[in-house]
């Protein structure tokens, strides 16, 4: 009868650690979906945001920056309320990051080291800087919200990287005659279901990539580093998970037996304090379940204010941090290098650089869903305090006449939601062409690329016929285009198209 | 730490060197192939047996050899507002588009879709029930499949096809929009070119049983006007290429792909503004559709509907003057049709 019970307890818990992973799975699919999604212009764009809009971190940072509440930040209330009742559940059972963390876990090849229990005051210390730099508009630190990491990572490297492989293999493969016909079957079916018709390219991959990466090797020091010591959005779930209803508790019948010590992913089982944990840590992953053979550990309910841990932020550390963050808002907008006026800094329609370091969540999803892949992250082109925020680059890719998809998908209204009419209307820049390298200008050769391309109903590029003494003999007449800035959007598909190599005779500057 | 041996080195160094070489065989397969062995000429042969598609240049010569038994016009010109009756009309006269293809020929037809802007009433893209029309036509004379494809310069494929209307009366009509992906094209040579010796083309278009060229008479900053010879841009990958030296490069490229017919929509046209246009004011309606074998002359007959010369277009006169096609319409058996009645 004994050995019955114990065998369905095993059954039990072992389906608790299985529904886990079934979950994880789950989430990290639909996460997936949700980015490959964007930009394929089949799902609504309030629907394909939601990763982003699901983050509290991300919405009360933003609230707080911009003072500008939107009803679409709400949705983040139901991971934050969640954890009023399960806790850190979402670390454990759905966070992308948490999954990916998880798949990669190094167990075998890991150092048995264990870490300084005080280093889990570091996520603490970046949530509160995070805060307060908000209230200084200061929101470049969220380059540090999971949630962001995961779409910024999906969108600019790894899935451009698997287009990239796909595309070269399908390339080499087509000339094998046999197969042909299914490549291009394949292409046919892979371009618009899963990957957008033209790849998009951009700045920054392999560094993004590093970025991921990086955060993936922290594994080798300890499991789930990231979630343990650095995740703001940890740190933030895990201050109301202190009140969490659901929470681990260990019965007298426990022999202190080290398993389920062992097999914590976020080593919060502590052998000093009777193997209980902190629920501010716990991620109910249900490992500890498993594994315990007395029976002794149960997950219920009961209304009750976890015992401060060491590392918990104190008044100290909430003072600390507010000194960091202002010093960090101040040294973030000072002008490193004396920089000449950044012109070519362009921004998404409607918005402007400072509007956009103050109110941007840096996820990237702009970017995904630009259908020209104008839109880069940036680094290097404006301040510091900017970095994460998209730029526009027209060598790159045009600001499509009929596109306003950077706007609608935009979860913070960073890019202003404008409908088409507005956005044909919203001046991002405007065009001014080299006569130095301009073909028709200076080498006196037909090339009128820019007017053609011109997208306004009555075209911002005209053509004036220039004549020039040709190298033999008379005069020649040339149509020379010219910009005509009353009426130009900056729209950059001139500057894209111009055939000239390298930097292009006609460029869109900031105005 | 184990030592690396001399020998171990050596044979690194030859895998890591095979590696090399064999990938610069692989890849050097994809550049060298399809020159030698995929010349243009085999797309060229479905032409030769339509019996007036081999142009002759002065107008003397044709009018001695014209009685040829069936004797088809070379130019019709129909006048009216239903898009379909249009094609119907046009092509009858033609003699049926039985006489361009056999039952179960692959075809394709090259509307302009160029910017995902407007919708057709702003006359940047071809008229969709004339493309429909055709697919119809086409079906009806038993065609195994009618693609309709166009590689847009403002947009994606989709929001062009989409936007302007193409791919409703196409699909409607039984036909398949196609997007041309970049893995299609392959560089073919151009052998008597003048300025552009080779080019990147969209392979199917010069595989299809025939080809049908429906570009929408327009106004264009370099060309002046852009019609059928024009339209043909949008088959090849590299169109910067041929923005210089437009009016030879544009003829090059029109030897290596041949319409067997063309039909150019004139029922709206836009006069100024072009090619992507914006302004409904721009737009006249002209309620005109051109048919020909002869691409040139349909070009040539269509300036007259902007009140120019075909002598003023640059490439036309080159495009006559090599051999492509007829620049006198004038001259030519013209049969015009008014379908309102």
């Amino acid at each position: 009868m004994a050995k019955r019970s114990a065998f369905a307890h095993q059954k039990i818990t072992n389906f608790w650690v299985t529904l886990r992973k079934i979950s994880q799975s789950l989430a990290l699919i639909v996460f997936l979906a949700f980015m490959i999604e964007t930009g394929l212009d089949r799902a609504p764009h309030d629907l394909t945001n939601i990763p982003i809009r699901l983050s509290p971190l991300a919405m009360l940072s933003s609230l707080i920056s911009s003072r500008t509440f939107l009803s679409g930040m709400t949705i983040s209330l139901i991971l934050l309320l969640s954890s009023l009742i399960i806790g850190r559940a979402w670390c454990g059972w759905v966070c992308p990051m948490g999954t990916v963390l998880d798949i990669f876990h190094f167990r075998k090849i890991k150092s048995v080291r264990t870490l300084p229990e005080r280093l889990r005051a570091i996520k603490y210390g970046l949530l509160i800087v995070i805060l307060f730099s908000a209230i200084f508009s200061n929101l470049t630190l969220l380059v540090f919200d999971p949630l962001t990491i995961f779409t910024r990572t999906m969108a600019l490297s790894i899935l451009p990287v698997i287009d990239q492989i796909i595309t070269v293999i399908e390339k080499t493969l087509i000339n094998v005659p046999f197969l042909t016909e299914s490549i291009y079957q394949f292409d046919l079916w892979v371009r618009p279901a899963i990957f957008p018709i033209e790849p998009a390219i951009f700045q920054y991959t392999i560094l993004n990539g590093i970025f991921f990466i990086g955060i993936i090797l922290l594994n080798l020091l300890a499991e789930r580093f990231w979630c343990r010591y650095i995740c703001p959005l940890g740190a933030l779930l895990g201050l109301f998970s202190r009140l969490s209803l659901v929470k681990r508790k260990v019965k007298d019948t426990c022999v202190q037996c080290h398993l389920c010590e062992l097999h914590c992913p976020t080593g919060t089982i502590d052998p000093q304090k009777e193997y209980t944990s902190d629920p501010a840590e716990c991620t109910l992953c249900m490992n500890c379940l498993k594994e315990c053979q007395k029976k002794a550990l149960t997950f219920s309910p009961s209304v009750s204010l976890a015992p401060r841990s060491d590392y918990d932020p104190g008044k100290r550390t909430i003072l600390n941090a507010f000194l960091v963050s202002i010093t960090l808002t101040a040294l973030l907008s000072i002008d490193w290098v004396k920089r000449y006026p950044r012109n070519h800094a362009l921004r998404p329609p409607g918005t402007d650089s400072q509007t956009l370091s103050s109110t941007c969540t840096r996820c990237g999803l702009c970017l995904k869903v630009c259908p020209t892949g104008a839109l880069q992250i940036n680094l290097a082109e404006s301040e510091i305090e900017a970095a994460g925020t998209p730029v526009f680059i027209p060598r790159l890719g045009f600001c499509q006449y009929s596109c306003n998809a950077c706007g609608q998908i935009c979860p913070v209204g960073a890019i202003p939601p404008l409908n088409l009419s507005e956005k044909q209307n919203k001046i991002i820049g405007k065009a001014y062409i080299n006569p130095d390298r301009c073909i028709a200008w200076s080498d006196h050769q037909t090339c009128i690329v820019c007017e053609e391309m011109c997208p306004l109903p009555q075209k911002a590029i005209s053509l004036e016929s220039g004549e020039f003494s040709s190298p033999t003999g008379g005069t020649i007449t040339i149509s020379l285009p010219v910009v005509n800035r009353e009426i130009c959007i900056g729209c950059g598909i001139c500057e894209n198209k111009c055939p000239v190599a390298g930097e292009a005779a006609i460029r869109v500057y900031t105005i | 730490m184990k030592k690396v041996s001399r020998r171990d080195f050596l044979h690194l160094m030859g895998v890591g060197i095979g590696g090399v070489t064999a990938a610069q065989l692989i890849s050097g397969c994809e550049t060298d192939h399809p020159s030698p062995t995929k010349n243009p000429e085999p797309s060229l042969t479905p032409l030769q047996p339509l019996p007036t598609s081999t142009p002759t240049p002065s107008p003397q010569s044709t009018n001695t050899q014209q009685p040829t038994p069936p004797e088809y016009p070379y130019l019709v010109i129909t006048h009216g507002e239903d898009p379909e009756q249009h094609v119907r009309q046009g092509i009858k006269a033609l003699g049926g588009m039985e006489r361009f293809m056999k039952s179960g020929a692959d075809v394709i037809i090259k509307p302009n879709i160029c910017v995902p802007y407007h919708t057709y009433e702003y006359a940047a893209t071809t008229n969709p029930w004339i493309v429909g029309a055709l697919v119809k036509v086409c079906l009806e004379a038993g065609a195994k499949r009618v693609r309709v494809m166009d590689f847009p310069f403002g947009g994606s494929a989709k929001d062009s096809y989409r936007k302007s209307g193409i791919e409703e009366q196409v699909n409607a009509a039984g036909g398949e929009m196609e997007i041309m992906t970049t893995l299609k094209y392959r560089e073919f040579d151009i052998p008597n070119a003048v300025s552009l010796q080779k080019t990147s083309v969209y392979e199917e278009i010069l595989k299809a049983d025939l080809l049908i060229d429906v570009p929408i008479a327009k106004n264009h900053g370099l060309a002046i006007l852009t019609l059928g010879l024009k339209n043909l841009m949008g088959t090849i990958l590299d169109r910067g290429a041929i923005h210089n030296d437009f009016d030879n490069r544009l003829v090059d490229l029109a030897t290596l792909v041949r319409p067997h017919l063309t039909v150019i929509d004139a029922i709206r046209t836009l006069m100024a503004n072009g090619p992507t246009g914006g302004n409904l004011s721009d737009v006249k309606v002209q309620n005109t559709v051109i048919f020909s074998q002869d691409t040139v002359t349909a070009d040539s007959y269509a300036t007259s509907l902007f009140g120019l010369l075909p002598q003023q277009l640059g490439y036309l006169v080159n495009a006559a003057n090599r051999g492509i096609g007829r620049l006198d319409y004038q001259n030519v058996k013209i049969e015009e049709f008014n379908i309102n009645g």
